[in-house]
């Protein structure tokens, strides 16, 4: 099981967090924990989002930046791929 | 200007002369304003048929369709129709009705929440309740059906908003989303894989048809003369004389399209996803192949099978890039050749029942260049694959991804409002044709002269084939010899038939059905015991292909 963090950014819609809920769960992959917030300038979400999961990353992050209101998607340093790296 | 008017002004905005739909309580106001417009409204029976049917005129002419629902159940309808515009990326937009804004969330009659339902099966969605949203949110609708990988995309908008006074807003067109150009340093790498190899293959899928880059594709194949194999989508796109064309590939392709991938050693993806009822055992599909991938969307690039040279990009723009003459691949010509030979369909069937694939190899013979083939789901859809030979790709429409039964009528609907001058011709079978037959009556309402062949073996046909393949011929439910007289029932449309049940009668049967003023059923019993073959089982490398008693 690979862990993985990513970080997102992306227009502030009622159903953005549902259409990302919706895919991590469908393309194969669960959320270990989750973190939204609204940038108070721009208006725009930042959202972390821990996810583990046998497929591969870029299977998640190709369709999480195919969605219409994803500015930006890319993969954080998360910790477990610190701790595995180093173990 | 009412934002039922909105709408109206959206739909004519971007050219839109026919859509399809099914009026009901909370999308009344724009069906009130459509009746002061001359865009053509198609009642279908059903919202599945609706759906469907705008699926049909968009992949019939190279547009964007458009249907209409009310709330409720008529969104649910649509869902179908919508997943299958996902799968098969074709570019619809759907409008739907909503109850009042205050409504929503209440549990009101004929409230769901659409919006929630359409995260899985469309591109995009909106759900509009301020009108003042409505101009900007519709033109975005129709911008992103239409760009990049083309889909479905779901605008439900409120009854109040529909029924609120907006200003006359002028409608911004959006700029099309501009397609990556290709880094410089993967068309060398793709121009010197394709120079050094020995065992080349194009494997064509349907982005080259939706990406309108057909055209350019044969240009390509004259100037190369590299071996090519197409998926179901991609059927026509490449000139069945074409010497070195094989075919399609995958769970019931041709033989030697399959063989050949397995023995090419460099494999050039075009429009096409590494579908698993195209690859067969994915570990095993093309295995001593480097891969090219050409493809408008980025995350189809690498998904399944590990890339040598991506190219993200326009396919027109793409494959000129790649072009080489003088390539030296006479050997590997002369033994896809000789598959090709070797594997040939064969037609000798004993016996005087109608065997299907004669019967659609003489009918293919048959209809003209223009004539679009629509089809269900099924044997029969299979086999018309395989016998059928389309003179274009928008000639041959299917339901490819998802294999929605009950497709080819409204299809048919769809593709003969797109075309109307075209012949059009539906291959269907008992099973599918059941299951969206409601739209008979928008055949006679429109008076559209579509020729329906009924394949008739009285079962779930392709269902059967894999309980006496893979479950021990254990039959669950898959008798239909309970069928209906489907002459009688055409009959109570308005549409005259016939049954045939032997080779000799084929000839004249064909013929009666291209003929024939009007729309025509041709009901054609064929035997239970035929199934598809080839066949990949499931699980196997392409390969490893089972061959039939046919």
């Amino acid at each position: 099981m690979n862990h993985h963090t990513l970080t997102i950014q992306a227009n502030h819609r009622p159903e953005t967090l549902e259409r990302l809920l919706r895919i991590t769960r469908h393309r194969g992959f669960k959320i270990e924990s989750l973190n939204m917030e609204q940038d108070q300038q721009n208006g725009q979400l930042c959202i972390e989002v821990s996810v583990c999961s046998e497929r591969p990353l870029k299977s998640l992050e190709g369709q999480i930046a195919k969605l219409w209101d994803v500015i930006r998607v890319e993969e954080s340093n998360s910790p477990s791929i610190r701790q595995s790296a180093y173990a | 200007m009412t934002g039922a008017e909105q709408v109206i002004s959206a739909l004519k905005q971007h050219k839109i002369t026919t859509i399809f739909g099914y009026p009901g309580g909370t999308i009344m106001p724009v069906y009130d304003r459509l009746l002061d417009t001359d865009i053509e409204h198609i009642l279908c029976r059903h919202e599945q048929g609706a759906a469907i049917a705008a699926i049909g005129y968009a992949r019939a002419a190279g547009t964007t369709g458009v249907c209409m629902a009310t709330s409720g159940p008529g969104a649910t309808n649509l869902i179908t129709g919508l997943a299958d515009a996902m799968l098969d990326s074709i570019p619809l937009v759907a409008i739907t009705g909503q109850v009042a804004s205050p409504l929503i969330g209440t549990d009101a009659f004929q409230e769901v929440d659409v919006l929630g339902l359409s995260l899985g099966c469309t591109k995009h969605s909106f759900l509009v309740t301020d009108p003042s949203e409505l101009a900007d949110v519709l033109e975005q609708a129709f911008t992103i059906a239409s760009s990049g990988r083309p889909g479905p995309v779901l605008v439900d908008i409120t009854k109040d908003a529909l029924l609120a006074e907006v200003p006359q807003q002028e409608i911004m067109s959006m700029e099309p989303v501009k397609a990556p150009e290709p880094e410089h340093k993967h068309l060398v790498s793709a121009r010197q894989l394709i120079a050094e190899s020995q065992r080349p293959m194009l494997y064509i899928g349907g982005g080259v048809v939706l990406g309108q880059a057909t055209g350019e594709l044969r240009d390509f194949i004259d100037a190369t003369q590299i071996p090519s194999v197409t998926t179901l989508k991609a059927l026509g796109t490449v000139p069945y004389c074409s010497p070195y064309y094989l075919g399609m590939l995958g769970m019931h392709g041709n033989q030697a399209a399959n063989h050949a991938i397995q023995q090419c050693d460099l494999l050039v993806v075009i429009g096409a996803r590494f579908d698993d009822r195209v690859t067969g055992k994915l570990a095993e599909f093309a295995p001593n192949a480097k891969v090219i991938h050409l493809d408008i969307d980025a995350a189809e690039i690498g998904k399944f099978r590990e890339v040598s040279v991506p190219m993200r990009g326009d396919l027109r723009q793409l494959l000129p890039h790649l072009t080489l003459n003088n390539l030296q691949l006479n050997e590997w010509q002369q033994q896809v050749a000789e598959l090709k030979q070797q594997y040939a369909w064969r037609y000798d069937h004993p016996g005087e029942r109608i065997y299907a694939p004669l019967l659609l190899r003489q009918l293919s013979d048959r209809v003209c260049d223009k004539t679009i083939i629509t089809t269900d789901v099924g044997q029969h859809q299979m086999w018309a694959a395989q016998h059928m030979q389309p003179a274009h790709p928008q000639n041959f429409i299917s339901s490819s991804g998802l294999g929605t039964m009950g497709y080819g009528l409204p299809a048919a609907i769809g593709a003969k409002e797109a075309r109307p001058e075209d012949p059009v011709v539906l291959i269907t079978g008992d099973g599918s044709f059941m299951m969206n037959v409601q739209e008979m009556a928008t055949l006679k309402r429109r008076k559209l002269p579509v020729k329906i062949l009924l394949l008739d073996n009285q079962r779930l046909g392709m269902v059967k084939q894999w309980q006496e393949l893979f479950f021990e011929e254990r039959y669950s439910e898959t008798d239909l010899s309970d069928n209906p007289d489907f002459v009688t029932m055409a009959r109570a449309f308005d549409i005259p038939g016939r049954t045939i049940t032997t080779k000799s009668e084929v000839p004249a049967a064909i013929e009666d059905l291209l003929t024939s003023s009007g729309s025509y059923l041709l009901h054609v019993r064929i035997s239970e015991q035929d199934n598809v073959w080839p066949l990949v089982p499931p699980g196997a490398a392409n390969h490893k292909m089972l061959e039939g008693n046919s």
